[in-house]
C-alpha cells in the first residue's frame, strides 16, 4: 500500500536543498526590479502577485474549509471602493484606507456567515453570489457615494512619508512591485500558518465530512466564519492594492461575477487546498490572460503558419481573441473540473506517484 | 453515584413515523451496554438523539446529571461523549495520523501534544505503522479501527459504537472485541455498543437493551435477554447462548 | 391604487415566466441534485434561437415555441449526456463549478457569434396593450402568461398522470429506491435536464418580444431562478410556481416604488431573508 504524505504532515521540516532554492527565489524576487527596468515586466509581476493574493485568500475558505464562495468579488470590491472613496473624498491615504476596507470586508463576511453557515447544502455558494451582486448593484446605484457606472479615478496617490523622509511618491511601478510582493508573501505566510495550526486541521475536517467533524467537537459555524473572515481580509487587501495601482475602478472591474469566477479558477487550476496551488494557477492564468489581451496568441498562430493573417479565420482571430478570455476561462473550468479536479499540482502528484511505483 | 447516562422517555418522530418511542434506561459509569434489535428498530436514531445530531421530539437525555437537550454535537463531544458511525466516516484526504489528531485537538490546541495523543491511540488499535497512510485508501477493517482511535483521542467518558463490527471478518471482529474489553478494563470509558453480532454482544455486555419498532422491548443481563421469550420471538429467533 | 394594481398585475404576468424558469431548475435539482448554474444561459440560448427563427424564418416568437421546445430539450439532453453525467458522483462544489464553466462557454460563444449588441425582437404586438377594468395590460406579457399556464398544466399532468412522469418524481424522491424498483435513473437524469432546458428555453422565447436580447442576460436570470427555487423549496414544483409569482410581484413593486436600478437588489435581499428565516422554503423539502 503506497504511503502518501498528507498535505498537513511536515513535522520533520524542510530539506536544506529546498530551503536554499526557496531563498534563492526570494532573493531573485526582491532584486528583480534592480535588474529589470521594463515597466511591462514589472506590470506582469504585479499582476502575478495580485492573482496570488486573491488565490491564496480564497483557498483558505474554499480549499481548506471546502466552502466554495463564488462571490469573493464582494471583498475585493469592498477593499477597492473603501480605499478609493476615502482617498478621493476625504484625502485619507490608502494605507489607512486599506484597513477600513478590511473592516468593511469583515462585516460583509460576518453577515454572510451568520446567514449561511448554520445551513447545510449549496446555500453558501448561492448567497455569496447574491451578496456580491447586491454590492455591485449598490455601487451602480449609490451614485453620490461611488460615482455609479462612471467609477472612481484617482488623481494621485499621496506621498508616503515616515517622519520627514519621503519613502516613495508612487510615480513608478517599483513601489507597487514591492508592496505587491510583500502582501503576496504575507498571504502565503498566513496560509501556511493556518495550515499548520488547529484551525487548519479543523477546516480540513469540515471539508472532508462536516457531520463527522461536528461530532468530534468542532463548532462548524465558528470555524467556517473564522476562515471566511481571514479570506475576506486578504481579498480586501488585494482590492485596495489593485485600486491604487490601476488608479481606476468601476463596478464591472471590481465587483462583477467574472472576478469571482477568476479567483476560483486560480485555485482550481493550480490545485485546491495546497499552498502553492494558487501560485501555479496564477502562473498559468496571468500570462494566458495577457497573451490574449495583447493579441500575442493571434500573432503566434500567424507566425506558425496555422492561419493566414488575411484569411477570414485570421481576421476573426485578430478581432475577437482579445475578448475571448472569458470563453477561455469557461473552457478551462470545464476541462479542469472534468479531467484535473485536483489541478495542475494534483495531476503532477499523480504522475510522480505513478512513476514511483515498481 | 449518579448514573453517567440517563435516557428518560425519549421519543423521536419523523413526520408521522415514530423512530423512537418512549425509550428509557440508565447506564452506570464503566459499564458496557449492548443495544440490539432488528434493522429499523431505532438504534442509530437513538444515538443521533443522544449526541445532538438532532434533538429528541420528546423526553430528556442526561449525561453526568446534566440535560443535553438541544446541545449541538460538538458541545456534547467536549462534555465527554463521542460516537462512531454505522457507515464509517474517515476524513478521506487526510492521513491516518491527521484523522486521529483532529480528535485529539478536542482537548488541546497544541499540534505537538495532539500528535502524541494520536500516536498513542494508534498504538492502542495497532495502526501506528500506518500513520502516514491516506485514510481514504484504507480497507474497511482499518477504517473502523481508525474511527475508534479517532473517537478515543477526544478522551471521552462515554463512547457510543454503532455497528463497529459490521462488514468485518472474524479476525477483525475479534480484534475489535478485545479492544472494547481493553477499553473497559482501562476503567475510564463507559461504552454503549450497537451490534448485530450476538455472540460478540453476549461476550462484552454487562447489560443489554432491546429495541423493536422504536420501543424498548426488554432490558437485562445477557442471560435474561437471551432467555426472554418476547425477545426471542421478535429478534433472536434460533440464537442460543 | 391603479398604479399598485398595474404593477401587481404585470408582476404576476412576468411571475408566470419566472415560474417556468424556476420549475425547470427545481426539476433538475430534484432529480439530479445538481445546482445548474448555466440555467440562465440556457434561457439566453432559447432567446437567440427564437430571435433567429423570427428573423430568418419569420416565425412568430410565441408560435415558434413548438420548434424551440424539442430543440432546447435536445440541447439539455446533450449537455447532460456529455458533461454533467460525468460529475454525478462528484462533490457538489465541483458540479456547480462545471455548470458555471458551461454557462461561461455558452454566453461567450454567443458573444463572439453575435457580439454584445442588444438585439430587439419587435413584433406588431410587442408594445401593444389592452385595457381590463381600467388597468393597462401588456399584450405580449398576457399571451406569455397564458402560454405559461398551459405549459404548467401540461407539466403537472405529465408528472402526475404518466408513467414516465411518475418515474421522474420517484427518482427525485429517492434515487436508490427508484433504481431498485427498476427505474432507469440515468435516463431520468437526461429527461430531467432536457426538461429543465426546454422550460428555460421556452421562458426565453416567451420574453423575447419584451426584453433586450444580449449574451450576458443569462446571469441575472440564473440568480433569480435560484432565489425562486430556494423560496419555493428546492425540488418542489408547486413551490417554484409560487416562488416565481412572488418574485415577479416583488420585482415589479420594487421597480415602481423604489427604483428600477434597485429592483434586482430587492430580489437578492429577499433571498437572503429567506435563507435567514425559512431556508427550506415555502414548501419545505424535496417533494415534487
Amino acid at each position: 500500500m503506497k504511503t502518501i504524505l498528507s498535505p498537513l504532515k511536515n513535522p520533520a521540516g524542510v530539506s536544506p536543498v529546498t530551503s536554499a532554492m526557496a531563498l534563492a527565489v526570494l532573493a531573485a524576487l526582491f532584486l528583480f526590479p534592480s535588474f529589470v527596468e521594463s515597466p511591462y515586466a514589472l506590470h506582469i509581476m504585479i499582476l502575478l502577485f495580485l492573482s496570488t493574493i486573491q488565490g491564496e485568500a480564497w483557498n483558505i475558505i474554499g480549499g481548506y474549509a471546502g466552502q466554495y464562495s463564488v462571490g469573493h468579488a464582494a471583498y475585493f470590491g469592498a477593499g477597492a471602493y473603501t480605499t478609493m472613496i476615502l482617498m478621493q473624498s476625504r484625502q485619507i491615504p490608502p494605507w489607512y484606507g486599506m484597513i477600513a476596507g478590511i473592516i468593511v470586508a469583515l462585516i460583509v463576511s460576518l453577515i454572510i456567515g451568520a446567514i449561511c453557515f448554520r445551513l447545510r447544502g449549496p446555500y453558501f455558494v448561492l448567497a455569496s453570489i447574491a451578496v456580491a451582486e447586491i454590492m455591485r448593484l449598490a455601487a451602480m446605484n449609490l451614485k453620490e457615494l461611488t460615482n455609479g457606472a462612471e467609477g472612481i479615478l484617482t488623481t494621485e496617490v499621496p506621498v508616503f512619508r515616515i517622519g520627514e523622509t519621503v519613502i516613495t511618491d508612487f510615480l513608478t511601478k517599483v513601489p507597487f512591485y514591492y508592496i505587491g510582493l510583500t502582501i503576496a508573501l504575507l498571504t502565503i505566510l498566513a496560509t501556511w500558518l493556518v495550515q499548520h495550526s488547529k484551525l487548519g486541521y479543523y477546516l480540513q475536517a469540515i471539508r472532508e465530512d462536516q457531520d463527522a467533524a461536528n461530532s468530534l467537537g468542532i463548532n462548524l459555524s465558528i470555524y467556517k466564519s473564522t476562515a471566511l473572515a481571514i479570506s475576506a481580509a486578504f481579498t480586501s487587501l488585494a482590492g485596495s492594492f489593485y485600486a491604487i495601482y490601476i488608479g481606476f475602478i468601476d463596478p464591472p472591474t471590481v465587483l462583477a461575477l467574472d472576478i469571482s469566477v477568476q479567483i476560483v479558477l486560480i485555485c482550481i487550476i493550480g490545485g485546491i487546498g495546497t499552498i502553492w496551488g494558487p501560485v501555479v494557477g496564477s502562473l498559468v492564468l496571468v500570462p494566458l490572460s495577457e497573451a490574449l489581451r495583447s493579441n500575442l496568441i493571434a500573432q503566434v498562430i500567424f507566425k506558425a503558419g496555422l492561419a493566414s493573417e488575411e484569411s477570414g479565420t485570421g481576421i476573426f482571430l485578430k478581432e475577437h481573441l482579445a475578448h475571448a478570455h472569458a470563453l477561455i476561462y469557461g473552457i478551462l473550468v470545464v476541462v479542469v473540473i472534468l479531467f484535473m479536479p485536483d489541478g495542475v499540482l494534483g495531476w503532477v502528484k499523480k504522475l510522480s506517484a505513478g512513476k514511483g511505483r515498481g | 453515584m449518579a448514573p453517567i447516562l440517563e435516557i428518560r422517555n425519549v421519543s423521536k418522530f419523523f413526520g408521522g413515523l415514530a423512530a423512537n418511542s418512549d425509550v428509557s434506561f440508565t447506564m452506570e459509569a464503566g459499564m458496557i451496554m449492548g443495544l440490539i434489535g432488528p434493522n429499523g428498530a431505532g438504534k442509530t436514531t437513538l444515538f443521533n438523539c443522544i449526541t445532538g445530531y438532532y434533538p429528541p421530539s420528546r423526553g430528556e437525555v442526561l449525561f453526568k446529571g446534566q440535560s443535553l437537550n438541544g446541545l449541538e454535537p460538538d458541545k456534547v463531544c467536549r462534555l465527554g461523549m463521542v460516537r462512531t458511525w454505522q457507515k464509517v466516516r474517515p476524513l478521506a484526504k487526510l492521513s491516518v495520523l491527521d484523522n486521529v489528531m483532529v480528535g485529539a485537538l478536542c482537548r488541546t490546541s497544541s499540534l505537538k501534544v495532539a500528535r502524541e495523543i494520536a500516536m498513542e491511540q494508534l498504538r492502542v488499535v495497532n495502526m501506528e505503522n500506518k500513520a502516514s497512510f491516506v485514510a481514504g485508501g484504507l480497507p474497511i477493517g482499518e477504517r473502523k479501527k481508525l474511527e475508534v482511535a479517532r473517537a478515543l483521542a477526544t478522551q471521552p467518558e462515554l463512547l457510543l459504537l454503532d455497528e463497529v463490527m459490521g462488514g468485518l471478518n472474524p479476525a477483525e471482529s475479534e480484534e475489535i472485541i478485545q479492544l472494547i474489553l481493553a477499553i473497559k478494563k482501562g476503567g475510564t470509558v463507559t461504552q454503549m455498543v450497537i451490534e448485530h453480532d450476538m455472540k460478540a454482544i453476549m461476550r462484552i455486555s454487562d447489560r443489554i437493551v432491546v429495541l423493536t419498532s422504536g420501543e424498548k422491548l426488554a432490558e437485562g443481563t445477557p442471560e435474561e435477554i437471551v432467555n426472554n421469550p418476547e425477545v426471542v420471538r421478535a429478534y433472536l429467533g434460533d440464537f442460543h447462548a | 391604487m391603479i398604479v399598485f394594481l398595474q404593477s401587481l398585475i404585470s408582476g404576476i404576468l412576468i411571475g408566470g415566466v419566472y415560474a417556468l424558469i424556476g420549475i425547470g431548475l427545481t426539476i433538475i435539482f430534484g432529480v439530479m441534485r445538481v445546482i445548474n448554474f448555466a440555467h440562465g444561459d440556457i434561457l439566453m440560448v432559447g432567446m437567440y434561437l427564437t430571435y433567429n427563427l423570427f428573423t430568418l424564418l419569420g416565425m412568430d416568437p410565441f408560435l415558434s415555441i413548438v420548434v424551440s421546445i424539442p430543440l432546447m430539450f435536445l440541447f439539455g439532453a446533450f449537455l447532460q449526456k456529455v458533461f454533467i453525467n460525468r460529475m454525478l458522483g462528484a462533490l457538489p462544489q465541483n458540479q456547480i463549478l462545471l455548470t458555471i464553466g458551461l454557462g461561461l462557454i455558452m454566453s461567450n460563444t454567443m458573444m463572439l457569434t453575435y457580439t454584445s449588441d442588444y438585439k430587439i425582437l419587435t413584433t406588431d404586438y410587442s408594445s401593444s396593450s389592452f385595457n381590463l377594468w381600467g388597468i393597462s395590460i401588456s399584450t405580449p406579457l398576457a399571451i406569455s402568461f397564458l402560454i405559461t399556464v398551459a405549459i404548467t398544466v401540461m407539466l403537472y399532468w405529465f408528472l402526475m398522470k404518466t408513467d414516465t412522469g411518475q418515474a421522474i418524481r420517484a427518482t427525485a424522491q429517492d434515487r436508490e429506491a427508484a433504481q431498485l424498483m427498476g427505474i432507469n435513473v440515468k435516463w431520468m437524469s437526461i429527461l430531467a435536464f432536457g426538461l429543465g432546458a426546454a422550460l428555460a428555453g421556452t421562458a426565453g422565447a416567451l420574453i423575447s418580444p419584451t426584453y433586450y436580447i444580449f449574451p450576458q442576460i443569462g446571469g441575472t436570470f440564473t440568480l433569480k431562478a435560484f432565489v425562486i427555487t430556494v423560496l419555493g423549496g428546492m425540488g418542489s414544483i408547486i413551490g417554484a410556481t409560487l416562488g416565481g409569482i412572488i418574485i415577479g410581484v416583488a420585482e415589479s413593486l420594487g421597480a415602481v416604488y423604489i427604483s428600477s436600478g434597485w429592483k434586482d437588489v430587492v430580489v437578492f435581499v429577499l433571498f437572503l431573508l429567506v435563507l435567514l428565516f425559512k431556508p427550506a422554503g415555502l414548501m419545505g423539502k424535496s417533494r415534487m
